[in-house]
């Protein structure tokens, strides 16, 4: 009978278990995702960059783990919450505590499964949209990429498993320790005090020495490699719960009494709301914010690869193509393109030599890199010296290190020694063989062209293929695409992970909200009836949540931009245009914010009149 | 001589924990209740009403005393035996009428009995007979959101005596009621207390309902500070409360 009652208690609320089990399926749905490349060793090795990268994953993998036990854990108190008010009912009229206790038991687990059965095949599902969706968006191949892979069906089904046993049982266990009094009350339970003083200063601490150690961890990854990103891993969460359980209701205090001298009416209301429940929320915000650490830090560091393409051509050459002896159509398509700059030299080959003409050097000097290594690879300055009159061969020459770099870069293919002499206009026309002319240009922004290089790509392996040439084209954007394509997978991983990150920080916002909505409806049903207008609520509505998304969202900033120090053993320039991915997140927060806003003042505030 | 239902002895009950400041809700408190009585506890709001029906109804327990419903002593009991004990000694009315809104009327009532696992003819028949006895039986199938406040009340109120129980335990059960449905459902307990013979425990600050009990006991500070039997008509027993409340309220009020 019990069972048949809770069922129908389940079906009452049944918009409430859709939430919970949307989180719970999304949350395994990408840990299931994360698994189909964590096993899939031979997709890994094929596509990733990185030596180590089994450390990679298995440090990926413990701190997804780590972030969705705790995310479990509190989807599970939500389940609760949802139903304890009518354990409470039932416990006063008198049935047992352990029936009671074995019928929540019996539901965290039916809830277990049922999550996880359709949580495994949406993950399969996503594998393959997500797998299509990103090869095309970042053109690239993933070869090697199962979405149904056995392994990972098995590690996710065993995980989960576990995790909901754990969990139904500890449910069991807070439904054991309460009394039926406070499950009657529900959530109607008292402000607790700010927790004491020495307790307080202990876990701060603590809280700053252990994020502290994460942070030289992550700044020194370089020098401490394999035991830093181990350190770092275990330090940096380990902070920050501690962090913002210590601070976060302490700061609040602080707040509300600055408000409280203000005497601003709604914001004691709203700082009251707030600190009332900061108790329970501290825990789920620091996971909101690790959430976004390694949400953002994961589209960061997939932006990071894909932008390493980008410095690894930049270094390769200063300028975007260099076309030799360009034929009509190559011509054409030059035409078409607005350079920044567009240089054209003459030069003759005869035997192993190149032959440059002074004057064309000298009137129109080129740019190079200020130093030739790949870390100052966008410091670029012009050649002031005079162009070195003489060859780099015989002894008459001593060399010119810039005008020798340019010249070098220069040389065709298939001229490999790169001798060459500079000689003036009438010596270049007595020379017999046949003059040869190249074009240089560079735009001010590769990449907003890869179309047309990748025509006169085309053009060019055309030209070599007709001279029965054994060479292939190298040029500044072949570099480019050599170096995406096997970063690909990797650039992958990022996105990936960093969208699963972030829908998982989602839904664990989602679950604050649904959890406080009921109450709320009366205390602003209540505030209403007082005479307070439906503006100043949403506006109040509009405060208490953006306090809520700023703690988490900053220190999750904070992480990132400390954590890419992490790629910094991979890539040549982790913070290259670090702001790009900062404010994609900063976007997709601030419309999870405005939705948040919307859909809280929808369900709590009484509808117009 | 009849029976007690209630008998409580020194019973102190100590709120705060170790860093708080501690509050004696109840303070030595002693009574006893014979069985088929109708009593009121009337006192001002902090003064430990709810707390002395929470220790009575095996939902809290006392820090210190006895507590013996119905001849067993209840602070003895394990979780397990409570449960049964309020399955089948106890009924509840509150004044937030604790119905499931996902349940009919009809359900709600049945649900006392249903949690017992009572053969479902005679829940059919049991519930019928207090629905037609409390005037709701029109209500059988709604839902409690779409009936009264008054009728949400009357239901709670068929939910808390369908399984017969030994002790009604009201706290401020008119509290959200309007007088006139206030009235009618004091009207009815009185009718189930006369007729039924049905033992009543009732919360109630206001000397309008307090005025249907026999016997009224004020308590304040967590202390039985007197009490009053009804020997003549409602009316004067309702001015001797206003007599008393007004002697009370204002000692207090000066001691503050
Ligand atoms: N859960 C609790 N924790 C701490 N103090 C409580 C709790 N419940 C009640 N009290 C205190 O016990 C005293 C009596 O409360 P209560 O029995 O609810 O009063 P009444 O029902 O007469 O208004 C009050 O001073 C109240 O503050
Ligand atoms: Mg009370």
């Amino acid at each position: 009978m019990l069972i048949q009652l809770a069922v129908s208690g389940m079906r009452s609320k049944l918009k409430d278990y859709i939430v919970l089990l949307a989180g719970l399926v999304m949350s395994i749905a990408i840990f299931y995702m994360f698994q189909t490349m964590a096993w899939n060793t031979g997709f890994i090795k094929e596509n990733a960059v990185i030596n180590s990268i089994r450390l990679v994953y298995g440090v990926g993998s413990f701190l997804l783990a780590l972030v969705t036990f705790f995310y479990i854990l509190y989807a599970n108190g939500f389940l609760l919450s949802l139903r304890q008010r009518e354990f409470g009912l039932y416990m006063m009229l008198g049935a047992r505590k352990e029936k009671i206790g074995r019928l929540m038991l019996i539901e965290t687990i039916v809830v277990g499964v049922c999550s996880l059965v359709i949580g495994t095949v949406l993950g399969v599902l996503l594998s393959v949209v997500v797998g299509h969706l990103m090869s095309n968006i970042l053109e690239i191949e993933l070869s090697g990429y199962y979405p149904l892979y056995w392994p990972a069906v098995l590690f996710t089904c065993l995980f989960f498993g576990v995790l909901f046993l754990i969990s139904a049982v500890w449910n069991r266990l807070r439904l054991a320790r309460r009394q039926v009094l406070q499950l009657l009350n529900g959530n109607m339970q008292a402000d607790r005090p700010a927790r004491g003083g020495a307790a307080r200063v202990l876990m701060t601490i603590a809280g700053c020495i252990s994020l502290g150690i994460g942070y030289f961890c992550l700044v020194f990854m370089e020098q401490l490699r394999e035991l830093g990103l181990l350190t770092a891993t275990v330090m940096t969460p380990l902070g920050t719960y501690l962090l913002f359980m210590a601070l976060l209701p302490a700061l609040l205090d602080r707040l509300k009494k600055n408000e409280k001298r203000m005497l601003r009416g709604m914001k004691s209301f709203t700082f009251g709301q707030l600190s009332f429940r900061i108790h329970g929320l501290t825990k789920m915000l620091a996971t909101v914010a690790m959430l976004i650490a390694l949400g953002a830090g994961a589209i960061a560091g997939g932006l990071a690869f894909m932008n390493n393409a980008l410095v690894a051509a930049e270094s390769s050459s200063v300028y975007d193509t260099q076309v030799h002896n360009p034929n009509q159509e190559q011509l054409r398509l030059l035409n078409s393109i607005t350079f920044t700059e567009r240089l054209e030299y003459h030069y003759k080959v005869d035997h192993e030599m190149l032959y440059f003409v002074q004057e064309e050097l000298e009137s129109q000097r080129p740019l190079i890199k200020e130093e030739y290594n790949s870390k100052s690879w966008n410091r670029l300055i012009r050649i002031q010296g005079p162009p070195p009159a003489g060859s780099s061969w015989n002894g008459d020459y001593s060399p010119d290190p810039q005008w020798n770099q340019f010249l070098l870069d220069m040389t065709p293919n298939d001229q490999p020694y790169g001798e060459y002499r500079v000689v003036n206009k009438q010596q270049f026309e007595e020379l017999a063989s046949k003059e040869q002319r190249i074009v240089l240009g560079k735009t001010a922004d590769f990449l907003s062209y890869k179309a047309k290089w990748r025509e006169l790509d085309r053009l060019e392996q055309e030209k070599l293929d007709a001279a029965q040439s054994n060479w292939t084209v190298y040029s500044k954007f072949s570099i480019y695409e050599n170096y995406l394509g096997i970063a690909s997978g990797t650039v992958f991983m990022g996105f990936f992970l960093g969208i699963a990150f972030l829908t998982m920080m989602a839904s664990c916002l989602m679950f604050k909200i649904l959890t406080g909505a009921a109450k709320d409806i009366q205390r602003y049903q209540m505030l209403r009836k007082i005479g307070v207008r439906r503006e100043r609520l949403a506006g109040s509505i509009r405060h208490e949540l953006l306090l809520v998304f700023l703690f988490p969202g900053l220190a999750g900033l904070s992480h990132v931009l400390v954590g890419m120090n992490l790629f910094s053993f991979i890539l040549v320039e982790p913070y290259y245009r670090i702001w790009v991915p900062v404010a994609i997140f900063t976007m997709i927060y601030s419309v999870y914010y405005l939705i948040t806003v919307n859909l809280y003042q929808r369900i709590v505030l009484p509808g117009k009149e | 001589m009849t029976k007690p239902v209630i008998d409580i002895r020194q019973v102190s009950k100590l709120y705060g924990g170790k860093h708080e400041n501690k509050v004696y809700a109840l303070n030595n408190v002693s009574f006893t209740m014979v069985e088929g009585e109708f009593i009121g506890i009337m006192g001002a709001s902090g003064s430990g009403k709810t707390t002395l029906l929470n220790v009575i109804s095996t939902l809290d327990q006392a820090t210190e005393g006895t507590v013996m419903i119905a001849g067993t002593d209840i602070t003895r009991m394990k979780s397990g035996q409570l449960s049964d004990f309020r399955a089948k000694q106890l009924g509840f009315i509150f004044q937030d009428f604790n119905l499931l809104d996902n349940l009919t009327v009809h359900d709600n009532i049945a649900l006392p009995l249903s949690l017992q696992d009572v053969p479902a003819a005679e829940i059919k028949q049991k519930v019928k007979h207090v629905m037609e006895n409390l005037g709701i039986a029109e209500l059988a199938d709604k839902y409690p959101a779409t009936i009264s406040g008054g009728q949400r009340q009357r239901t709670a109120a068929a939910r808390a005596i369908v399984h017969e129980p030994a002790l009604l335990l009201g706290d401020e059960p008119t509290g959200a009621l309007d007088s006139k449905n206030a009235t009618s459902l004091l009207e009815t307990m009185k009718k189930l207390n006369e007729e039924q013979n049905i033992s009543i425990l009732m919360v109630t600050h206001d000397a309008m309902s307090a005025s249907y009990c026999r016997r009224i006991l004020f308590i304040q500070d967590g202390r039985l500070v007197k009490e009053i039997v009804r020997l003549g008509p409602r009316e004067s027993f309702y001015q001797e409360i206003l007599g008393v409340l007004s002697e009370y309220g204002s000692a207090r009020s000066s001691g503050e």
